[in-house]
C-alpha cells in the first residue's frame, strides 16, 4: 500500500478517536456536536483513501489526454480498459460527495436541538441539565 | 512532504478544537481543519469532493455554528 494512503488512514483513525472522546467525555453540548462532525470527516477520509491510485490521474479531468492533445486526437480517445487501468477509482468519491451533504444537514438538525435544549434549561452543560431535570 | 504536513495539521487542529475553552476560537480552528481536509482530498485524486468540502467547511458549517452559538450564549463565554 502507498505510504500516503497509510498516512491518511492513520489520520482518519485519529479523527475517529478524537471525535469519540469528545462525544463521550466532554461536557459541552456544542463540543459533542463538533465531535460527531469529526467522526463523519474521518469516515470520509477512509473512503477517499480507498479510491486512491498512486501515480494515477483524476478521473474527471483527463489531463493525461489534454497535455498532448491535437485536434485529430479527439477522434481516438482512450479506450475504456486503458482509462480504467490508470485513473483513480471514482465510486467512493461519489459516495463521499453524498455523505458530506448528509453530514452537513444532520449537523444543522443537531445544532437546532442544542438551541432547543438551551432555551429549556438555560445552560449548555450536560451535567447541569441532568441536575435540573431531577 | 507538504501533504504529510497537512495530515498532521488535520489531526492537531481537531484535537485543539476540542480542548479549546472559547467556542468561537474552536470554530475558527475547525475551519482550518476542514480546509486542509479539502486539500488532502485533492491530493487523493478526488477533486469534486474537495470542491464541495471546501465550500461547506469554509462557509456553511462555521455559519451554522456561529448562528447556534449566538442564539445560545449571546456571545458570552460559557
Amino acid at each position: 500500500m502507498e505510504p500516503f494512503q497509510v498516512g491518511s488512514f492513520l489520520t482518519a483513525g485519529a479523527l475517529l478517536v478524537i471525535g469519540l472522546w469528545a462525544l463521550l467525555m466532554v461536557d459541552n453540548v456544542i463540543k459533542k456536536i463538533i465531535g460527531a462532525n469529526l467522526i463523519a470527516d474521518g469516515v470520509n477520509l477512509v473512503l477517499v483513501g480507498i479510491g486512491y491510485r498512486p501515480g494515477g490521474f483524476i478521473p474527471e479531468v483527463m489531463h493525461y489526454f489534454y497535455e498532448t492533445a491535437t485536434p485529430s486526437d479527439y477522434y481516438n480517445l482512450l479506450e475504456f480498459g486503458e482509462f480504467a487501468s490508470i485513473a483513480g477509482y471514482p465510486l467512493p468519491f461519489v459516495l463521499v460527495l453524498t455523505n458530506i451533504v448528509i453530514s452537513a444537514s444532520t449537523l444543522a438538525v443537531m445544532l437546532a436541538l442544542a438551541i432547543v435544549l438551551y432555551n429549556k434549561y438555560n445552560t449548555l452543560s450536560v451535567q447541569k441539565m441532568f441536575e435540573e431535570a431531577e | 512532504m507538504f501533504d504529510y504536513v497537512l495530515l498532521f495539521v488535520i489531526a492537531l487542529s481537531a484535537l485543539m478544537a476540542i480542548v479549546q475553552e472559547n467556542l468561537y476560537k474552536s470554530i475558527i480552528i475547525l475551519t482550518f481543519q476542514s480546509f486542509s481536509l479539502a486539500a488532502i482530498f485533492h491530493f487523493l485524486l478526488a477533486t469534486d469532493v474537495a470542491l464541495v468540502q471546501a465550500i461547506l467547511g469554509a462557509a456553511l458549517l462555521p455559519g451554522l455554528y456561529i448562528v447556534a452559538l449566538y442564539k445560545t450564549t449571546q456571545g458570552r463565554d460559557e
